[in-house]
């Protein structure tokens, strides 16, 4: 069963050509790995599909219905969240706020209706609100820094802050989560942790697609992957039999695949 | 428990004390400033909203006020409507130029947007001049009526032409403005707000439609101000295209700033510090034969922003940390 599907999808950047008829298919409940060398449309595969910007040609459905052109807000509502390479979380606000902004029923209430709600409410009834902040701890603690819950989240440990845009990121109840290199920057036994965290909200049911340059964690914890090349899809399929596709081994060490 | 009815006590002692100024304080002159420092405090709050918790900066807030002020001033001395309604007049019709301005902020920030909001209130602020038919030009409006008297009972009634009189009037406003933006930045649109000041695209990945927030918070912050406006228009019964001047928002700027941008206190220390300051500063002026009060604020703002990022109200928060309530 298809959650998400491509169809020929291109990306123009000016006479750059980043990603090139790309189709493939997210099959619900599995994690899928997207790998490739530096510059080969990784990043942009996964700001197309999260509606950063819009593709220059081709389709991207979702769940049966055209997402193509909708913005990256509007497909969060309807069950696609990400992350980013760079980490992008709310500095100024506290480890547990990052998460409980996240958790606001953006579907239901638009800036009117919260601004409007607010004033007849009592003050801070946002952190007031016991169901919120105890779904919120919850949420920390499944990413284990559940200890640095007050904590501003501009001084958290980098490792700690991808794991909190990673708890952000499913604060918003996502279907499919979509996760650009969770793991760079970390050292081995943080490596391993993210490894753990990821395999346990697939648990849960979530649908993952994951960009991963340690080619240890994308081989460990995908079910499929697909490879991108100048951004062209040049292998799909188990990550053993991609593994040693010979396409791959050149797109990677470059030149002749039998020197 | 406790803790929370100490505060209590004293933000009745100090309500109390705010009350009592004008009945132990009887001085013309220190009423003037008070009310002045009141509407700098609705200004200052009203940008803070915008540019310290939505992160969109506006150099052009003074358009707001002047907006607020032409349109509460013309729609009573030509039309003749009640002042009383004007002020609201005043606020809706700014709120509605806030919308405007938004429009641009969708796709512009940081410094882009700044220059188009200068952009912004000059355009307002040479309209102002040059439509002599309608505003009378660099002359300003004269005349303006005052809020009309309130009338209680035959043969007695309230009027607002005194300084003091007219202080209750803007306590009152500034009490309901500074409650709306207590409730509005403790809430969820407030952390929503604060999400997008701090990364646009992050708060756009957990669904936040950052387009409508920035019209809203374009929309409420210049209302506030317009009503600030159309409130002094009624006070000074004066009102000149200075109001929209680049001037004028600096010194909205500096005020914030020196208070603590991003905080709730902030806005309202910095605006009764600026307002006193600069009125001393005139005795010095006369002293030394020079315009020192646009130095003083320039280096003020130098050490604010060199030295204490959270301004005035950062320095005590350190004493007792309480989140961003800066209370």
């Amino acid at each position: 069963m298809d959650i998400l599907r491509t169809d020929k999808l291109s990306k123009w950047f000016g006479g750059l050509c980043a990603v090139k008829e790309v189709s493939f298919s997210l099959v619900k409940g599995e994690i899928m790995g997207l790998i490739g060398p530096n510059g080969a449309g990784k990043t942009t595969l996964i700001n197309l599909i999260s509606g950063v910007f819009p593709p220059t040609n081709g389709n991207i459905l979702y769940q049966g219905k055209n997402i193509t052109r909708l913005k990256t807000h509007s497909l969060n509502k309807m069950g696609i969240a990400r992350t980013f390479q760079i980490v992008r979380i709310f500095k100024t606000l506290t480890v547990i706020e990052n998460v409980l902004t996240a958790m606001v029923n953006r579907k239901t209430y638009g800036p009117w209706s919260l601004a409007w709600g607010s004033l007849f409410k009592r003050s801070g009834a946002f952190t007031d609100n016991k169901d919120a902040c105890v779904k919120a701890e919850e949420l920390l603690d499944f990413v284990g820094i559940g200890e640095y819950r007050d904590e501003l989240a501009e001084n958290m440990p980098y490792a700690f802050s991808k794991r909190l845009e990673i708890a952000r990121a499913l604060a918003t109840r996502p279907e499919v989560l979509l996760l650009d290199e969770p793991s760079s920057g970390l050292n081995p036994k943080e490596q391993n942790d993210q490894v753990e965290i990821i395999k346990k909200i697939n648990q849960q049911g979530t649908t993952i697609m994951i960009i991963e340059h340690v080619m240890k964690v994308i081989m460990e914890i995908s079910h499929r992957l697909i490879v991108l090349h100048y951004g062209e899809k040049i292998a799909e399929g188990e990550p053993e039999k991609v593994y040693s596709d010979p396409k791959v081994i050149e797109a990677y060490l470059g030149g002749d695949a039998d020197a | 428990m406790s803790q929370d009815k100490y505060n209590k006590l004293w933000k009745a002692l100090g309500i109390a004390v705010l009350f009592a100024i004008p009945l132990v304080i009887s001085d013309r002159y220190f009423l003037h400033l008070m009310v002045m420092a009141g509407i700098f405090v609705m200004l200052t709050s009203s940008w803070n909203l915008l540019t310290g918790y939505a992160g969109q900066i506006n150099l052009g807030h003074a358009a707001f006020y002047g907006i607020g002020a032409y349109t509460s001033a013309l729609l009573v001395m030509k039309v003749g409507i009640s002042p009383w309604i004007g002020l609201f007049m005043g606020g809706f019709v700014s709120a509605f130029f806030g919308l405007l301005l938004g429009i641009p902020s969708i796709r512009l920030s940081g410094p882009y947007l700044a220059i188009t909001t200068i952009g912004f209130a000059e355009i307002l602020r040479l309209v102002a001049m040059n439509w002599v038919e309608l505003t009378r030009g660099s002359l300003g409006l004269y005349g303006i009526p005052p809020l009309t008297a309130i009338k209680l009972s035959p043969g007695f009634s309230i009027e607002f032409t005194s300084e003091r009189n007219f202080y209750y009037v803007l306590l009152i406003a500034i009490f309901l403005t500074l409650f709306c933006f207590k409730r509005l930045v403790q809430s969820e649109f407030g952390i929503t707000l604060k999400s997008m000041r701090d990364d646009e695209p992050g708060a756009e990945s957990i669904g936040v439609d950052t387009t409508r927030y920035k019209l809203a918070v374009f929309t409420i912050s210049a209302f506030f101000a317009g009503f600030a406006g159309a409130l002094f228009a009624h006070y000074q019964r004066l009102v000149s295209p200075d109001t929209l001047s680049l001037g004028e928002t600096f010194t909205i700027l500096t005020m914030t700033m020196l208070g603590g941008l991003g905080t709730l206190a902030g806005p309202v220390v910095g605006a009764i510090l600026l307002t006193f300051l600069s009125e001393g500063l005139r005795f010095v002026e006369d002293m030394v034969k020079l315009n020192v009060r646009m130095v003083i604020y320039g280096f003020l703002l130098i050490i604010t922003i060199l030295f204490m990022r959270e301004g005035v109200v950062g320095l005590f928060s350190h004493y007792r940390r309480s989140g961003d309530t800066g209370q």
